[in-house]
């Protein structure tokens, strides 16, 4: 069997006195696109956030691209995070002080790539994203449309094995969120990363290969879409 | 369903004969069940009747008599008001998918996992409609995004349903 994308096993997590997550296992195949949904509260995001390696479950196992995150160093695990697991949340979250070219180098830059490098990838996946003629532009400059698209290009420019994507329209209209979904789903396609998509707008699920519900920090049910 | 209206639309370009407006309607509508023959020629015959079409020409080019119709007078102002007219919204009918709901619910069935099944085919309609034939136009479009902002207010009553049935269960423990 290949290494999974992403392996979760019996993951548990509370903030100080809730309970998010009761134990949730999920396994990602590379390039498959996953719906992680349920209603607000159910844990899916606290569920995204230990799987990219952002938060550390207090039980249970995150592997990214075949790396237990738990058995490796903090310089080690820092690296796997951001060379594995490409990130484009709710508002795109770009530095805003660095021009779009600059956002989508910085990955590659705290990896010790060499700049003019970089910066020649960062534009190729603003190319690709079809934001490369305001590669030098600040993200208070550009619509929330074109800081999420110049996010897809930080989030792929490591090529990492899973991109994960919190509720990546919601700060979109309708048809700019299904322009947003259709450009992660090819992209995450192109860069060979599997997407795991957090969600309660059932439109955005559609996209996935395969449905995971949370209710209460469980898997309440797992579907297959495709 | 206003086949009568949505043929006179169909002719409102130019006169055509009965093959042309099944296949004019199977293109505007290419979600929904295709005319049948039958069905349109009833409905030009009606239309006939009623003068809001005549017929123009009755070619037949050594094959089959093909009759040509077109919109009288009557029949363009009829499309005109057709068109301006407001849709009354249905009254609340109860579509198959609660009944069944309902019924899985009171015969004591395993509800969760129903609404789980219904909820998959539902997110695979919707993944189906955003996947549209390439030569599909602008207004398939608008029938598309219909059907699926309606089974996406469905899914939300099903989410709903699941979340309900949900906290029964836990408060019966």
């Amino acid at each position: 069997m290949t290494d999974a994308a992403l392996e979760i096993q019996r993951v548990e997590y509370a903030y100080r006195r809730d309970v998010a997550l009761r134990g949730v296992s999920l396994r990602v195949d590379p390039g498959e696109i996953v719906a992680v949904t349920g209603p607000s509260g159910c844990g899916k995001s606290t569920l995204l956030h230990c799987a990219a390696g952002i938060l550390r479950p207090q039980a249970g196992t995150v592997a990214l691209a075949g790396r237990n995150l738990a058995e490796l160093s903090e310089a080690e695990r820092t690296r796997v995070r951001r060379t594995q697991a490409g990130i484009v949340l709710q508002f795109g979250q770009l530095v805003p002080d660095l021009s779009l070219q600059d956002n989508v180098a910085l990955p590659l830059l705290l990896e010790g790539h060499d700049a003019a490098a970089a910066r020649r990838a960062a534009l190729g996946w603003l190319e690709r994203v079809g934001v490369a003629a305001d590669n030098e532009a600040l993200p208070r400059e550009l619509s929330g449309g074109q800081n999420q698209r110049a996010a897809v290009a930080r989030a792929l420019v490591t090529g990492p094995a899973v991109v994960f994507a919190d509720e990546p329209t919601g700060s979109l209209d309708s048809r700019a969120g299904e322009q947003m979904m259709e450009l992660l789903v090819s992209s995450a396609g192109d860069g060979g990363a599997a997407l795991v998509i957090v969600t309660h707008d059932n439109l955005v699920a559609a996209y996935a290969d395969r449905e995971v519900r949370l209710r209460d920090g469980v898997v309440q049910h797992e579907v297959r879409l495709s | 369903m206003a086949t009568a209206e949505l043929v006179l639309g169909l002719l409102s370009a130019g006169p055509a004969h009965g093959y042309d407006v099944k296949r004019g309607h199977d293109s505007w509508f290419p979600d929904s069940r295709p005319l049948a023959f039958g069905q349109v020629y009833a409905t030009l015959g009606r239309l006939e009747r009623d003068e809001l079409v005549e017929v123009v020409d009755r070619a037949s080019e050594g094959g089959p008599e093909r009759t040509v119709y077109a919109l009288t007078p009557k029949g363009r102002e009829h499309l005109s008001r057709w068109l301006t007219e407001p849709v009354e919204p249905t009254p609340g009918g109860v579509d198959e998918m609660v009944r069944k709901v309902v019924a899985t619910i009171r015969t004591g069935e395993d509800a969760s996992a129903y609404l789980a099944r219904q909820r998959a085919t539902y997110l695979h309609r919707i993944r189906e409609l955003k996947s549209p034939a390439p030569e599909d136009d602008s207004s398939s479009w608008l029938v598309r995004d219909y059907v699926a902002l309606h089974l996406d207010a469905d899914l939300r009553w099903l989410d709903r349903a699941l979340d309900r049935i949900t906290e029964q269960k836990e408060t019966s423990r």
